[in-house]
């Protein structure tokens, strides 16, 4: 199991070199001028150009890809061209608000959808059958800011029960919660509902039920158990991808996420921060996807042999 | 002399498959019984309805498809159809116990397969013995079908498919049941397995007294283990009688000669093998008449009308119009 972690830690270098080297000539395609940005409009044009200098803006892009690993490598990912703020730190500033708002989604997301996708299975073709898969494809097909602004409206306008925006206290995330949650809870309940249909049709299945096993603890120890796999699956990728994708759930709640501070950053060509972001997203997506693969060894003891063995 | 009550009775058991496309009718009117310390081997091809039978025994048939029309499940004088859902529960694994075709399948693969023993005691333990007594058992299930009790905390996969029959037998024997269907316990298995498991079942089955329904294509095991016969081709039961009956009998239903006739012969020389021509008829829409009639070679008018005349002997039985004539030759002559 050790030896399994630290194969896919080491994984995790190559990784980064590539999305370091992608963002990194993305923001390099337009046409920028650091010392511009750090001293502003009114700097002249001499000051600007040896601040350029200073910053190895002069260097051909390969040479300065070298350089920003390197410093990566010494943990330093630089400071920002717009605040001059660290990088690091400004992320782990907003990175709490992000995490939160993402794992309380995601939370929901699992709880509302495997439970709903487990009566859809259970009773397929019924009126839950049918009213479930239904109510998850309009929540999925509504856009996110939308329900957002729906939701205020409701909760916070009218009836005046939830705050609408800011961080303050739990009541404040649970609008932005159940907003992300939405198409969350569609795509977790479809995914109960097939797997969950596949295996309750498996011999094992039947196997238990001939044991006089009651119907209950079938479908929770025989049949959902052999299919968590894809419902694991897609919760990680849902956590890792809300890390860094809740910009209009952000937007419409006013949370100062890392979502708000990819995309500011983004627009005033800070790209420090840019890179430094998603150097960091990336690799707590591919924790969460580690998480993921260790959850595995756990649902299937297959799985698990594979692991130890290696 | 006191009359053996029979352990279990089915009469005139009918079932289908309700799909929105079609009804297919999978067993007809069949019925059979079966005393204690019995076995029957129920024959056909596939298709003709055993595995059907099976589950309706142990109301396992799929929820929303499968219905009985018709008929009566004796279980002990008690008519299993007519019992609640919760009562069953007490009835399977308990007293009546499947072994299913497919090893490799019937296993959960996320528990170890000492755990899904135990699960089997665990929800009939109605004397509330304690856990070290349940596992003391579920050790001695192991020994009983020949595996190290130390492999029950091993996982379905690391086991071949034998082995796993051999476990899912000890689920079966767990609750000791009066009655054990075994639906083609060895079709799954390489054959050198099949006489391992064959054997098994056989000595289980003396040591405990349970009587048995065996499921199978394959003449041989009937041959081996049965007491009783029943073939059923098209939901039907076409002959039954005693092994030595079908064996040895001087009448058959051309059904059952075909299916000997099927069995290559070591000791004579042939170019080919005698299957029988044709196939099964679509259950969906089954012929008039007898059932077997488009593949039969003594096929007349008459088969293709009413229901095949029913012939009766000392409890060997079957089902076809040639036999009336025989019947009338012998009064005649």
């Amino acid at each position: 199991m050790g030896k399994f972690v630290l194969k896919r830690l080491l994984a995790l270098i190559p990784t980064i070199l590539i999305i370091v080297f992608v963002v990194y000539f993305i923001m390099d395609l337009t046409p920028s001028s650091p010392g511009q940005l750090i001293l502003g409009q009114m700097a002249s044009q001499e000051a600007i150009e040896a601040k350029n200098i200073e910053l190895g803006y002069d260097q051909p892009f390969l040479v300065r890809y070298v350089k920003y690993i390197v410093q990566l490598c010494q943990g330093d990912l630089g400071t920002s061209w717009v605040t001059g703020k660290s990088v690091l730190e400004s992320v782990f500033a907003r990175f709490p608000v992000t995490v939160t708002l993402a794992f309380g989604a995601t939370l929901i997301g699992i709880v509302l959808g495997v439970l709903l996708g487990i009566l859809a299975a259970v009773k397929q073709y019924s009126i839950f059958d049918i009213a479930g898969t239904t109510f998850a494809m309009i929540l999925a097909s509504f856009p996110g800011f939308w329900i957002g602004m729906m939701l205020v409206i409701v909760f916070a306008q009218e009836l005046g029960w939830l705050p609408s925006f800011g961080t303050g206290s739990f009541a404040h995330y649970i609008l932005p919660w159940f907003t992300t949650a939405c198409a969350f809870i569609a795509s977790q309940l479809r995914m109960t509902r097939t797997s969950l249909l596949e295996s309750i049709r498996m011999d094992y299945v039947r196997t238990a039920r001939a044991k006089g096993q009651k119907e209950g603890i079938v479908i929770f120890r025989h049949a959902l158990r052999n299919a968590l796999m894809p419902v694991v699956t897609n919760a990680g990728i849902n956590f890792g991808t809300l890390l860094g994708g809740t910009v209009t759930v952000e937007t419409v709640f006013t949370l100062n996420g890392v979502g708000t501070l990819i995309l500011t950053s983004i627009r005033s060509k800070d790209v420090p921060v840019v890179v430094g972001a998603i150097v960091i997203l990336a690799i707590c997506y591919t924790l969460v996807m580690l998480v993921v693969d260790l959850l595995y060894g756990f649902i299937d003891p297959q799985i698990k042999a594979r692991y130890v063995k290696k | 002399m006191e009359e053996k009550k029979p352990l279990l009775e089915v009469e005139n058991l009918e079932v289908v498959y309700q799909t929105d496309e079609a009804t297919i009718r999978a067993v007809n009117g069949i019925s059979f019984s079966l005393n204690e310390r019995e076995t029957i081997g129920l024959v056909g091809e596939t298709g003709a309805g055993k595995t059907t039978t099976a589950l309706t025994l142990m109301r396992l048939l799929p929820e929303r498809t499968g219905r009985v029309l018709g008929g009566k499940v004796l279980f002990r004088g008690e008519n299993l159809l007519e019992k609640s859902a919760n009562d069953m529960r007490h009835v399977r694994g308990a007293e009546i116990s499947i072994i299913f075709q497919d090893p490799m399948t019937a296993l959960n693969p996320a528990l170890t397969v000492g755990d899904q023993v135990l699960e089997s005691l665990q929800i009939h333990n109605t004397t509330g013995k304690s856990k070290e007594e349940l596992n003391a058992r579920v050790d001695e299930l192991f020994n009983l079908v020949g595996i190290h009790a130390e492999r029950k905390k091993e996982y379905p996969h690391q086991f071949s498919g034998g082995m796993k029959q051999r476990i899912v037998i000890a689920i079966a024997l767990a609750c000791a049941p009066q009655l054990l269907i075994a639906d083609e316990p060895t079709t799954a298995l390489d054959v050198t397995i099949q006489a391992q498991v064959l054997k098994l079942m056989e000595n289980l089955k003396k040591e405990l007294g349970t009587s048995m329904i065996m499921i199978t294509h394959d003449l041989g095991v009937v041959a081996e283990i049965c007491d009783k016969v029943a073939v059923m081709y098209a939901g039907e039961i076409v002959e039954a009688g005693t092994v030595e009956d079908i064996f040895n009998g001087k009448v058959h239903h051309p059904y059952t000669v075909g299916l000997f006739n099927a069995i290559p012969n070591l000791d004579e020389k042939t170019e080919r093998l005698h299957p029988i021509d044709g196939l099964m008829p679509d259950p969906a829409n089954l012929p008039v008449g007898c059932k077997f009639g488009p593949r039969c070679p003594h096929c007349t008018e008459e088969c293709q009308q009413g229901m095949p005349y029913l012939y009766e002997n000392n409890g060997h039985r079957i089902l076809c119009n040639l036999l009336k004539k025989e019947v009338n030759n012998e009064e005649l002559g």
